[in-house]
């Protein structure tokens, strides 16, 4: 009885690891497949499999026609600026306005926060926004989109709870022993909340560098657009033109077996390997507990 | 003497106010942002009742626009696109994170479990124009998609889902499902290793088996989380995602997939028809908001859970 039981339990456990390991190689081939064709000699890579996750030959060709295209590599350079100066306004603007509405007795504290649960609630869509950024004369420059973005109030409230958390009597103490909100915030309440400042600026960066739409509408200049606006030319667009350059053009027609599909998945490796890069952090910060293993039982 | 004491705490509020002043220039920031950026852009929504004019003041238009919007034929089918592939994606999908997060507490394997974990997470992170391209390969046309490979196993033959009207909206929901996922159902799970060991004991001394647990203990654990993140997506009922129906659509299915957003985008930025979309924003603000409202309300009043 007992011995029956328990094997009817272990294939209860093969059925679920394997259901779940079909799930994840969902995940986990065409990402594959894409690197491997990416990687792949040209001549050959176009009768690869979809299901193919290892190269045909060998070859750099893609990454190198990628980068020796004159619009890609100022491309990347456009989002790293925008990543990087966006994400630090955002993480200040919001731990400022997070340590202010986590203080006790604010005056006017719910009026604010209605506020900003309408303004998170409420999309006026993009013209409205369109004709703001065109008032403010931001059109064709970075910053519309820099500042357009500069603050999420979904992130304002994870960030509040984690400032709520710090401690009230090492705050009251530090109010005692004369030092300011300014002092308080970046020496008291932020060095404690660090797991939380951490997961949120790796999330405000990965939206940053994941944003494409209001990039293509008001940075006209191909000269300054992000990677993303490039890819989605690329890839959703089938726009090969763009890809090759029209200067280069020659040179890889004569390359005429180049794979533009293998093109196109290299393009899409280069935009993720960010993300790949900060991912271990974001499991590191924001998903520790529950990944941590051994947390039940 | 009422007067008095009204003219006293007035005195005492702003005293307060004045003490605080930091924290006030500190949310300042935050403040001129929204007011450039949500308010000022809210305030243009008038728009809709107002012809455009480049330079000079626009023309009151009263409710021509919305009078076209509701004649139109074009209207009706984007609002019942929107609605439509809402539903399956905010309805239908709903129940498989949860399933999820039950699966995974499920595993014995702590190892495995992390595995999934650090696999199904990471779709979320990627931008819907890379999981359009990753898509897009996987459902090539021709013989070579990975779709049309696993099909040639079975002897049959290969499809084109991205162009075919019957399948469009059903490769939105899977790569809904595929990217959200892991991530989405975060939320559940640690609701479920934050229940109390006593109640697993207590369980196992009743001979309660693993069925009962989930059904007695874990799912009573998920009504909060449930209720929240309903509530969370009908405010984006009106919206339907955006970002990946526009990386999703093409020619061919536009018909059954084009929704408020991708309409307000064609018209109002692409063909600068901007009374016009501005009014379809509005609709869809509005709705939406008053969507969420209705929910929260009245989730409030028969669960006493809300989202504020």
């Amino acid at each position: 009885m007992m011995k029956e039981k328990k094997t009817r339990y272990s294939l209860f456990q093969i059925v679920l690891m394997g259901t779940l390991l079909l799930l994840t190689l969902t995940m986990i081939v065409p990402l594959l497949h894409i690197l491997a064709r990416s990687l792949s000699d040209p001549t050959q890579s176009a009768t690869m499999s979809g299901l193919d996750i290892i190269p045909k030959g060998f070859s750099l060709v893609n990454y190198k026609v990628l980068f020796s295209n004159e619009n890609v590599v100022p491309s990347i350079y456009n989002s790293l600026f925008i990543t990087a100066v966006g994400t630090v306004i955002n993480i200040l603007l919001t731990m400022l306005a997070a340590y202010a509405l986590t203080r006790p007795n604010l005056v006017g504290k719910r009026i604010l926060m209605v506020f900003f649960i309408i303004m998170m609630l409420f999309d006026p869509g993009i013209v409205p926004e369109y004709i703001v950024v065109r008032e403010l004369k931001l059109m064709g420059s970075q910053w519309s989109v820099i500042l357009s973005q500069a603050m999420n109030v979904y992130y304002l409230i994870v960030m509040m709870r984690y400032f709520e958390s710090v401690p009230h009597s090492l705050y009251e103490a530090a109010l005692l022993d004369g030092a300011g909100h300014f002092r308080i915030l970046f020496k008291i309440v932020g060095p404690l909340s660090k797991a939380g400042i951490a997961t949120l600026t790796m999330f405000y960066g990965v939206a940053r560098w994941n944003e494409y739409y209001r990039s293509g509408i008001y940075i006209s200049s191909i000269k300054k657009v992000p990677l993303q606006v490039i890819l989605r030319k690329f890839v959703v667009d089938g726009d090969v033109t763009t890809l090759i350059g029209t200067q280069n053009l020659m040179d890889y027609n004569a390359l005429a077996q180049i794979d533009y599909t293998a093109l196109q998945y290299a393009t899409i490796i280069v935009s993720i390997i960010p993300i790949l890069l900060v991912y271990p952090l974001v499991l590191k910060f924001y998903t520790k507990n529950i990944t941590a293993g051994g947390v039940k039982e | 003497m009422r007067s008095g004491n009204r003219a006293y705490r007035l005195q005492q509020t702003l005293n307060r106010v004045w003490t605080d002043r930091v924290l006030y220039l500190m949310l300042l920031p935050a403040l001129i942002y929204f007011g450039i950026f949500r308010v000022w852009p809210m305030l243009n929504m008038r728009l809709a009742f107002y012809d455009y004019k480049a330079k000079g003041d626009w023309v009151f238009a009263g409710l021509k626009y919305f009078r076209m919007l509701f004649k139109s034929s074009a209207f009706t089918q984007i609002l019942k696109n929107t609605l439509i592939i809402s539903f399956m994606k905010y309805v239908l999908l709903f129940p498989a994170f949860v399933i999820f997060a039950l699966l995974l507490n499920e595993l014995r394997s702590n190892a495995f479990r992390k595995y999934v974990q650090v696999v199904s997470y990471l779709p979320h992170f990627l931008s819907w124009v890379v999981i359009a391209g990753i898509w897009t390969s996987f459902l090539a046309p021709n013989a070579q998609g990975g779709l049309n490979q696993i099909r040639a196993l079975f002897g049959m033959d290969p499809v084109d889902l991205l162009t075919d009207k019957s399948a469009i909206r059903w490769v939105l929901f899977f790569s809904e499902g595929w990217r959200s996922l892991g991530w989405d159902s975060i939320i559940y799970f640690t609701a479920i290793i934050g229940i109390s060991p006593d109640l697993y004991e207590a369980a196992a001394l009743d001979g309660a088996n693993r069925w009962n647990i989930i059904v007695h203990i874990i799912l009573p654990a998920l009504i909060k989380p449930m209720t929240t993140m309903f509530i969370l997506n009908l405010g984006f009922f009106m919206s339907a995602g955006f970002d990946q129906v526009y990386n999703f659509s093409n020619a061919s299915v536009l018909s059954v997939v084009d929704i408020l957003d991708t309409y307000v985008n064609r018209v109002g930025i692409e063909n600068a028809q901007y009374s016009i979309s501005t009014a379809v924003s509005l609709i869809k603000g509005v709705v939406g908001m008053v969507l969420v409202f209705l929910t929260h309300v009245t989730s409030k009043k028969f669960t006493g859970e809300g989202v504020w």
